[in-house]
Formats: structure tokens, C-alpha cells, sequence
């Protein structure tokens, strides 16, 4: 029963003088109080600041865009893709939800096309012109609970999520190479489960990435 | 900013219970601990790999705030300062880590509705932080005394560009590597307790940064056992 | 601006594309259709679509759309008072919160609650109270005596819209009237009732007396919808004894 929403909005930016020919991306992980009753109005918790941090490490790690791409003119000017991530409906497993909420937003979205004017130096917006992110990678998360290194289940709820005594996510690419293998503490992990737990996410990646594709094709049709 | 560094640890070095271990074939950096140096808190630790020092503090069991209240098992609390700023979701995160790896080995129902509090201060971070800060923690709260079922230990392994794992990397190893990884091992059975990666890499490549990782965390725990024996010893 | 620590930080500033725009937005007509094809001055309120029991989580939940606007609310309670005042006791509280999405606006939104979120808040809180039971708190369920409507118009100049969409609640036409404004109303349908009122701008005593009546009205097109929604949800949890 798990929702989560994503919406990504582009703003332009001058870019850091670290960095002259990058982009950024802004990953944010909102658990509202509207999700479940577990979480209170204020500011976001330990939890929601946690699965930011996930989120922004496995863009990262996978290259899903490279910052490269975003950028309009080296040192002077790029995008800053703001993804904003919104769980309505927090029924365990945000995580995997997250990743793909992001990767299908991130696929539908269209930056116009910008030019810079030579003469003085401010950005031309051509809403006419529009063209997709350049995605290089399809990564894809797989979460699993385990109870005493005995029972392992995957995609839990938020009903098993609170009865666990430890969790994992394993995100992986379609080239089957691992971008995160994120264990936040919990009971120890025999290797031999870890191998199923990473085959499990290699298949599920597939799937996964089949229903995006599937998903894209039929907004894009339909428009 | 290098002098003032320097000087903190000068401090620490010169400490009464300091030990040094040297590096050989899983080689790790020179890594030192001081226990019990601050007189406040419960329980404290300095832990010092090469040049990457991290000072905790532990505190409790002490009262538990209403709304934080558990009442079958104590509230551990985990808070990460950074060495300067404010601590921003990054700092969360790894509070995350270390708070989940020491709520497992921990018996926390031995001490229900009640809260334990860990702090843990960077002094400088040059590179392997996160393992430094799982070490800190793990000696913080054995000289505070609390029950736990295992200890723990904090490797961080990096993949550089050759393929090549480097354990115990320095800030330096850590943004030319490919891939960054960091476990905590427990000391009963030598799995993986926590799991933290970085950069993308492939199953065999994860699997023998485990297995390299449970090698060093025997130089670890042996470091662990010297260091509390020293101390007993010198305190008798 | 103090900064926000317990987010992913981005760059200190950053500007909308849409302020770049090559060729200037295009600007509202004054006068005939609106943009979205409805007839001005008469009580045209967009289609909606209505759900209830959306969020498995909450107590109850509901998701509405009308036009591009969507808007989902849930219902969570009810737990333990913070605050254990003797005044408190006697009867339930209602706290309620709205929030917009940083995505939701042409202009990206902060996380942080702006006052425009804060103001609909307490709209909503006062004009959903009064159709509360919350004296025959704590026992079960939430009573109510009536349903909750509401409806907006536009006024601008002699001619209104109802139900506008948000280009049309933020242009304003360069005739220079006298009656300017924006009017929302909830209401209670079966006890005729009005429970919340917000007006702002400047609209004289006629128009904002025809202006409520006109929201009344939407609200009447919208009440069917929800009753519908409502029953669909009630049969689907608990499906009439015929049909099994």
C-alpha cells in the first residue's frame, strides 16, 4: 500500500567554483504526518533525513544522470534538479518506493531548452523546445527484513518493518553491478543470505525496470 | 587549522593509557584508544586511526523523556557533531548507523523506560570516519559499563581505480577510490552487522571486501582486549 | 534565512526558468470564455473526481481533484492530548495542517510552511469545527451533523468566476474597479449553514452578498459528488448482506 510521490522541478543556478562543469541535485525525503501516525508534524526526523541521505548517496553511487549534463555553460550556468519525494501512504519499505518514485520521475522529465545571451549574460528560456534527462543507469532497490539471520522476507510492510530485528536494501543497475548495499545496523548478516538477498534485488531490478519503461511509454502515447 | 589539530593530539597522545598498533598485511593505519578521559559523562573513548580522531561520550541509564519512552527496552540516543558547523543530514545518517549497530548488540530490555545517550565529537576526520566512529562508540560503551551481547568494530574498505581494496583509507584514498564501503563486524561470530556503501561495484568485488574486513577486525578486537587489559591492570 | 539542516541542501540561490521566458506567458482574456472553455458569470465549477479510503494507514483519507489540482487529506486519530489542560478534557480537539508540496506551485515551494499554508489552516480548522461532534468525545467515531462544502469565486469588476484556477486567482485585470476579490465559503448543505467565510480584496456589500450566494450554489453542484464518494467508500468496506 505503499505511495510515494515525486515531483522534480528545475531551477537554474550558477555552479560552485569547485565544481564549474556540474549540476546539482537536490534529493529531499518528506514522511509527513499525513503518511502514518507514526510520524508528528515539525521538521523531518531522523528517519526522513536518513532515507535523503540514501536517496542522494545512490544517485550518486549509480550515476543515474551525471551532474555533467547539467550543466548550460561551463561555470556560469546549470540546472538544479530539485526532487522533492513525498510519502503518502507509509505502509513499510519507503525506501524501495523512493528509488523507483525517482527514477520514473526523473525519465518524464522534460528541461526546456536555455541559451545564453552573449550580450547580457542572463538565460533565454525556450519552453518550445524540450528534451528529456539523459538516464544512464536504471537502479532499483530491493528491501529485505530479517528475523534472527533465520527468516528473510522481502518488500515488507509496516507491520513486519516494526517486528524486525534487522533490515537491508540492496540497489542494483541493469548491469547488475551494486550501488548500495545499505544495512543500518540491526543483527549480524551471514554471507551466504546476503548472496540471496543480491540475487533477489538482480531480478527484481528487471521487473522493475520493465514496468518503468512499460509505465513511460504508455504517458508518452497518451500525450 | 593544522596547528590547532596538532596540538589535540598531542593531548591525547600523551595519555596514560594510550597504545599504538602497527600495520601488516591487512594493513590498517596506526590506531590508538584512550578510555574513561573525560569525567562527566558515564563512559568515554577517544579513538584515533592514523590521523582521523573521534572523541565519545556515553550517558546513562538516566530518566527518558515522556514522549521518547519505551516501555519494554531503554531509548538509545545518538548524536554526532561535527567538527565545525551544525550537523546536517549526513551527520543523520551515520547517527542512523552507529544508532542501529549499537541497539543490536546492546541489551537495552535490561534497562527498560529508560534512555542512554551517546555523543560523538569529530576532531578531525581524515578519512574511514564512519568505522572510526562505530569503534569510539563501541569502547564509550564498554567503560560505561553497559551490558552488551557482542562487540562491534567499524572497517572501511575503498575500491580504487586499479580494482585494488584499500582498508582504512585516508580522506585522500577515499575521493580517488571508486567505491567506498564500511561495515561493522561483531566479535561473536564475525558477520556483518551494518552496512554502508558508496560508488557502484560488482558481487565479487563485496564479497572479498567482507572477507578482508572480518580479517582486520581480528587486529581490532585484539587491539580491544590489549587496551582494556592494560587498563584494568595499571587501575589494580 | 536561517539554514535548513535537516534537509539535503542545495545551492544558496537558485531562479525559476520561467522567469526567463523568451516570449511573455499569455495573459488572460478579459471578457467571453475562460481559458479552460467555462462559461464566466454563471456557477461552472470544474469536474471533480473524489475517493475515499485511499491511505491504508490513516483512519480516514480522501482524495480530491478538480482540474490540475490535486489534493489528498487524511484523518489520524484519536490519540493522547499533548497538553492535559482540565478545559481539554471535556471534549475532543481538532488540529488540523495543509501543506503544499514544494512541486505544486509554478514557483518551487520551500519545506518549510509558508503563512499562505498556515492561513488555509486555520481556515479549514474553523470552518470544519462547528460540523463536529466533538463534545461526545471520547467516545466512538467521529459525528458529525453535516457535510462540510465549499466553494470560491472570483470577483473582478462586475464579472465573477467561480471555481478559478490558479491562473486565473493570480491575474488581475488591468481594468482599475472598484470590486477586486476572492471569496471562499464552506458550508453545511442540509442545515443551510455557513461555517467559514474568507474574503480579500475589495468588493462592496452587494457583490460580496451575491457572491456568497453564488458559492452556495457551487457548493450544491459539488455535494452529489461527495455523497457518491462517500457511499462508495461505506459499501466497500462493509458490503450490504444481499449481495454475498
Amino acid at each position: 500500500n505503499t505511495t510515494v510521490i515525486c515531483g522534480i522541478k528545475a531551477e537554474l543556478a550558477n555552479p560552485t567554483v569547485e565544481a564549474p562543469g556540474k549540476g546539482y541535485i537536490v534529493p529531499n525525503v518528506d514522511l509527513p504526518p499525513l503518511c502514518s501516525s507514526r510520524f508528528r508534524p515539525g521538521p523531518p526526523g531522523e528517519q526522513a533525513q536518513a532515507a535523503s541521505q540514501f536517496i542522494a548517496d545512490v544517485i550518486e553511487s549509480s550515476e543515474v544522470i551525471q551532474a555533467e549534463d547539467l550543466c548550460i555553460e561551463r561555470g556560469k550556468l546549470c540546472w538544479v534538479l530539485y526532487c522533492d519525494l513525498m510519502c503518502l501512504d507509509y505502509d513499510g519499505n519507503v525506501l524501495d518506493a523512493c528509488v523507483i518514485a525517482l527514477l520514473a520521475a526523473l525519465k518524464n522529465t522534460q528541461l526546456p531548452e536555455v541559451t545564453v545571451n552573449t550580450e547580457t549574460c542572463t538565460p533565454v528560456v525556450n519552453l518550445e523546445k524540450r528534451h528529456g534527462l539523459n538516464i544512464h543507469k536504471h537502479p532499483v532497490g530491493a528491501s529485505f527484513c530479517v528475523f534472527d539471520d533465520s527468516i528473510l522476507l522481502v518488500d515488507p510492510t509496516a507491520e513486519e518493518e516494526s517486528l524486525l530485528t534487522s533490515q537491508l536494501t540492496v540497489v542494483t543497475d541493469e548491469a547488475a553491478r551494486l550501488c548500495a548495499v545499505h544495512k543500518p545496523g540491526g543483527t549480524s548478516l551471514s554471507g551466504e543470505k546476503l548472496q540471496e538477498c543480491i540475487s533477489r534485488a538482480t531480478v527484481r531490478q528487471k521487473e522493475i525496470q520493465k514496468l518503468i519503461d512499460k509505465v513511460i511509454h504508455s504517458v508518452k502515447t497518451s500525450q | 587549522m593544522t596547528s590547532l589539530i596538532s596540538d589535540e593530539q598531542i593531548l591525547l597522545f600523551s595519555g596514560s593509557m594510550m597504545e599504538v598498533c602497527g600495520s601488516s598485511k591487512v594493513t590498517l593505519r596506526e590506531f590508538g584508544c584512550e578510555q574513561s578521559l573525560l569525567s562527566r559523562p558515564d563512559g568515554s573513548a577517544s579513538f584515533i586511526q592514523g590521523e582521523t580522531s573521534v572523541l565519545a561520550a556515553a550517558y546513562g541509564p538516566a530518566e527518558v523523556k515522556v514522549s521518547k519512552e519505551i516501555y519494554d527496552r531503554a531509548t538509545l540516543e545518538v548524536l554526532i557533531q561535527p567538527k565545525v558547523g551544525l550537523p546536517s543530514v549526513r551527520e543523520r545518517s551515520r547517527e542512523q548507523y552507529v544508532r542501529e549497530t549499537c541497539e543490536a548488540s546492546l541489551l537495552l530490555s535490561l534497562h527498560p523506560r529508560s534512555s542512554l545517550t551517546l555523543i560523538l565529537q569529530v576532531l578531525h576526520d581524515d578519512g574511514s570516519l564512519l568505522s572510526c566512529f562505530l569503534n569510539a562508540a563501541c569502547m564509550a560503551l564498554m567503560d560505561a559499563g553497559l551490558p552488551m551481547s557482542c562487540l562491534f568494530c567499524g572497517v572501511t574498505c575503498a575500491i580504487d581505480t586499479d580494482g585494488q581494496i584499500i582498508t582504512d583509507p585516508t580522506a585522500a584514498q577515499e575521493k580517488e577510490s571508486r567505491a567506498l564501503m564500511t561495515f561493522a563486524i561483531d566479535s561473536k561470530e564475525r558477520r556483518v552487522m551494518m552496512s554502508s556503501t558508496k560508488g557502484s561495484f560488482s558481487v565479487p568485488e563485496l564479497q572479498q571486501c567482507i572477507a578482508v574486513s572480518q580479517k582486520a577486525s581480528e587486529k581490532i578486537f585484539q587491539f580491544y582486549r590489549d587496551s582494556v587489559r592494560r587498563r584494568y591492570s595499571k587501575n589494580l | 534565512m536561517p539554514v535548513d539542516t535537516k534537509r539535503v541542501r542545495g545551492p544558496e540561490v537558485s531562479q525559476s526558468p520561467s522567469l526567463f521566458l523568451c516570449k511573455p506567458a499569455k495573459t488572460l482574456p478579459p471578457d467571453g470564455l475562460r481559458a479552460d472553455g467555462r462559461q464566466r458569470d454563471q456557477v461552472d465549477v470544474r469536474p471533480v473526481f473524489v475517493r475515499c479510503g485511499l491511505v491504508s494507514q490513516a483512519k480516514g483519507s480522501a482524495y480530491i481533484e478538480a482540474g490540475n489540482t490535486k489534493l489528498i487529506c487524511c484523518v489520524y486519530g484519536p490519540r493522547e492530548t499533548e497538553r492535559k489542560d482540565e478545559t481539554d478534557m471535556k471534549c475532543g480537539r481538532l488540529t488540523t495542517d495543509m501543506r503544499f508540496t514544494p512541486f505544486s506551485c509554478q514557483e518551487r515551494g520551500s519545506w518549510i510552511q509558508g503563512s499562505h499554508d498556515k492561513d488555509l489552516s486555520l481556515m479549514l480548522h474553523e470552518s470544519l469545527q462547528p460540523a463536529l461532534c466533538l463534545h461526545k468525545y471520547p467516545h466512538a467515531g467521529i459525528e458529525m451533523y453535516d457535510l462540510v462544502l465549499s466553494c470560491s469565486i472570483r470577483q473582478d469588476g462586475t464579472s465573477y468566476v467561480v471555481d478559478p484556477s490558479y491562473m486565473e486567482e493570480n491575474s488581475h485585470s488591468l481594468v482599475d474597479s472598484e470590486n477586486q476579490g476572492g471569496l471562499t465559503v464552506a458550508y453545511l448543505p442540509s442545515l443551510n449553514q455557513i461555517s467559514g467565510l474568507q474574503s480579500d480584496g475589495d468588493m462592496t456589500e452587494d457583490t460580496l452578498t451575491a457572491g456568497v450566494r453564488t458559492c452556495i450554489e457551487g457548493c450544491f453542484k459539488i455535494y452529489p459528488v461527495i455523497q457518491h464518494a462517500l457511499a462508495r467508500a461505506v459499501r466497500r468496506a462493509a458490503p450490504p448482506p444481499s449481495e454475498s
